[in-house]
């Protein structure tokens, strides 16, 4: 019984890590239409950039930075690069971030090596917290609480600001958002740094539970892939719902039966997409994009 | 028989002899381009056996090109094929030969294999498209990887398969040792001839299969099919076809190309990496093509031997070779977009339609 509460937790987390890259993919694909294989990369710069800027300045500090250095690095990206890919076909940009993901990643090999890194967990939550009969890491709920406190605040983003109805509008239909004179270039770029941002912080946040390394990017990013499937591309709720689906489903398999873990949320999302093939709170209009 | 029929008659005739002009010509470039490839090679200081390795990885990402190329569908899981069909062929090699590792055998078991895996993965994946098939493609392959790296018991887990036994070629009714060289024959720079092993012929003669089975795919009404589909799915269905089911057919057909290739790959080397099945892998073929040509005949194969020399060289100097690699491809997209050969192809054509347009001109 302990062993599962535990579990639960513990997919509860991971399943938060996948929430917010999915989120950030999700918007992403929304308004730009672009799937971006470079998101991993964007979480991986995160946790790097927030593990030098603790070294040197200070742990807080480094999860100011990480979110900050991670924008700058995607509105560059996006306004040097990605912009003429806008008008391309689908595959090709996919080709492209798949082809920056890479570029990122064997950067970050060759600056900070291939070795495993661990970014310190603050002194302050560097206990255990008592829930009911378990002990549980303080910094892990204080982790759990801050990306569900970020997901509320993009979601308010989204839904209550003018700007976050000009993104949604765009998920609807860019072309008549244009027309009606909302500016969905500029709402692209913030959308952009603003996925890239979550995926930043969360690098940087996750880094005390989950080490890195170069290949951390794509190890998350796989999962969040799956996320964005079952829980529907496009759709906001469906990220949220997918991640910690997910995240409790791996979690639990390990605990049941370990071998079968990684292999259970692919069989999940192979069943998903026989019986609802557009995700569970996706519009089915956009699978056949 | 009236004079139009005659006509038309004589005019199926000329076109089916300068499309055997054709053949020949394609035939006769390729074998010349096969044989003199492995002393090339050498005077451009690649180790021996390089060759025989670019040849056989080709043959996976023609698969791939194949899928993406012709059909449109960009496939982020050709390892679970080459990889799958690597450790198929190890295994069958290891443990079913008795003490007698037929190649044969292994390579068809792994052919079958992975051609059904691909039929089993297809029917779910060619439902969707887009953005949405790269997706899955890269989940099932993700899935493949992690039921590999489980099942220790057969594959060796992370180590991957080593010591995999030489295989025996049976060969009508005598046993032909592939690590045999050829004669000895000193070709100055080139190397000299006996460096060349057995199994170089043997890969260069099924590369040479593959090609023009390629080929002759692409230029049927299948090929054509799937260009139609490729372009415009819907106006497809309406003349009659039915998309799924020719997406469904390339995809086996590349996931099969894709188990050949792994399986020799994986007698050649007698080892099986875990890296053959996993996510790099996969990457690496989308890499292979579209540097080489994407839509090409040789594209993908040109593609596989610029990259795969460049590693060969680079990787000795420094470390930074998959960051070159990567940058090489990302300029590649943005700069060439055509790749190696189809840039070549294109100017070839425009010089053509020029010089014809200057004839044309009074």
């Amino acid at each position: 019984m302990e062993g599962l509460s535990q579990a639960l937790l513990n997919g509860l987390v991971l399943g938060l890590i996948y929430v917010a890259i999915a989120v950030g993919l999700t918007i992403i694909f929304g308004t730009l239409r672009l799937v971006n294989f470079a998101h991993g990369a964007f979480y991986a710069i995160g946790a790097y950039a927030g593990l030098i800027v603790a070294q040197h300045v200070g742990l807080v500090w480094g999860f100011v930075a990480a979110p900050i250095a991670v924008a700058i690095f995607a509105v560059l990206l996006d306004r040097l690069v990605l912009r003429f890919f806008y008008s391309k076909e689908p595959t090709s940009q996919l080709l492209l971030t798949f082809g920056i993901a890479v570029v990122v990643q064997e950067t970050l090999r060759l600056v900070f090596g291939g070795t495993t890194q661990q970014f310190p967990v603050p002194p302050q939550l560097a206990t255990s917290f008592a829930l009911g009969a378990i002990q549980y890491p303080a910094y892990r709920l204080v982790f759990a609480a801050g990306v569900l406190v970020m997901i509320t605040v993009v979601w308010l983003f989204l839904d209550r600001t003018d700007y976050g109805l000009i993104v949604r509008a765009g998920i609807r239909d860019r072309i008549m958002v244009q027309l009606l004179g909302g500016n969905i270039e500029r709402a692209s770029t913030v959308v952009f740094a603003l996925g890239a941002a979550i995926a930043g912080l969360v690098g940087a946040a996750a880094s005390p539970i989950y080490s890195v390394d170069p290949n951390t990017g794509f190890e998350f990013l796989v999962p969040s892939f799956v996320v964005v499937v079952v829980g529907g591309l496009g759709s906001f709720w469906g990220a949220v719902l997918g991640g910690l689906l997910i995240g409790e489903l791996q979690s639990v398999t390990t605990v049941v039966y370990a071998p079968a873990a990684n292999v259970i949320i692919y069989l999940c999302m192979a069943l998903v997409l026989v019986l609802r093939p557009q995700g569970l709170l996706g519009e089915s209009e956009v699978i056949r994009q | 028989m009236s004079a139009a029929d005659v006509g038309a008659v004589s005019l199926a005739r000329r076109r089916r002899s300068v499309l055997a002009v054709h053949d020949l010509r394609f035939v006769a470039l390729t074998v010349l381009g096969l044989a003199a490839f492995p002393f090339v090679l050498h005077a451009l200081g690649g180790y021996s056996g390089l060759a025989t390795q670019i040849l056989l990885t080709g043959i996976a990402a023609i698969g791939f090109n194949l899928l993406l190329g012709y059909a449109g569908m960009l496939s982020y899981g050709q390892a679970m094929f080459y990889g799958g069909g690597g450790y198929v062929a190890g295994i069958v090699a290891t443990r079913f030969a008795g003490g007698h590792p037929n190649l044969w055998l292994a390579v068809l078991a792994a052919v079958v294999t992975t051609a059904l895996l691909a039929f089993c993965v297809g029917l779910l994946v060619t439902r969707l498209y887009g953005i949405y098939f790269a997706l899955l493609t890269l989940a099932f392959a993700q899935m493949v990887f992690f039921v590999v790296e489980q099942a220790r018991d057969w594959t060796n887990g992370d180590d991957g398969m080593q010591n995999v036994p030489t295989v025996g070629m049976p060969f009508f009714g005598s046993t032909i040792d592939l690590n045999t060289g050829l004669p000895a024959l000193d070709l100055g720079p080139f190397g000299n001839l006996s460096d060349v092993k057995l199994w170089y012929v043997f890969a260069a003669l099924v590369t040479l299969l593959v090609l023009w089975f390629t080929r002759v795919l692409v230029r049927s009404q299948f090929g054509e099919v799937l260009g139609a589909i490729r372009e415009n799915e819907e106006r497809s269905t309406f003349v009659g076809f039915s998309p799924r089911l020719y997406r469904l057919a390339a995809f086996v057909i590349a996931g099969a190309l894709g188990g050949l290739s792994g399986a020799l790959r994986a007698l050649f080397d007698a080892t099986v990496p875990i890296d053959s099945v996993g996510i790099d892998r996969s990457g690496s073929f989308v890499i292979f093509t579209i540097v080489g040509g994407v839509q090409t005949i040789f594209g993908p194969l040109v593609g596989t031997g610029v990259i795969m020399y460049l590693q060969n060289v680079i990787s000795g100097k420094t470390d930074a070779w998959r960051l070159i690699e990567g940058l090489i491809f990302v300029l590649v997209i943005v700069f060439l977009p055509s790749g190696i050969v189809g840039t070549l192809l294109k100017r070839r054509r425009t010089r053509k339609q020029l010089l014809d347009t200057v004839k044309a001109t009074p």
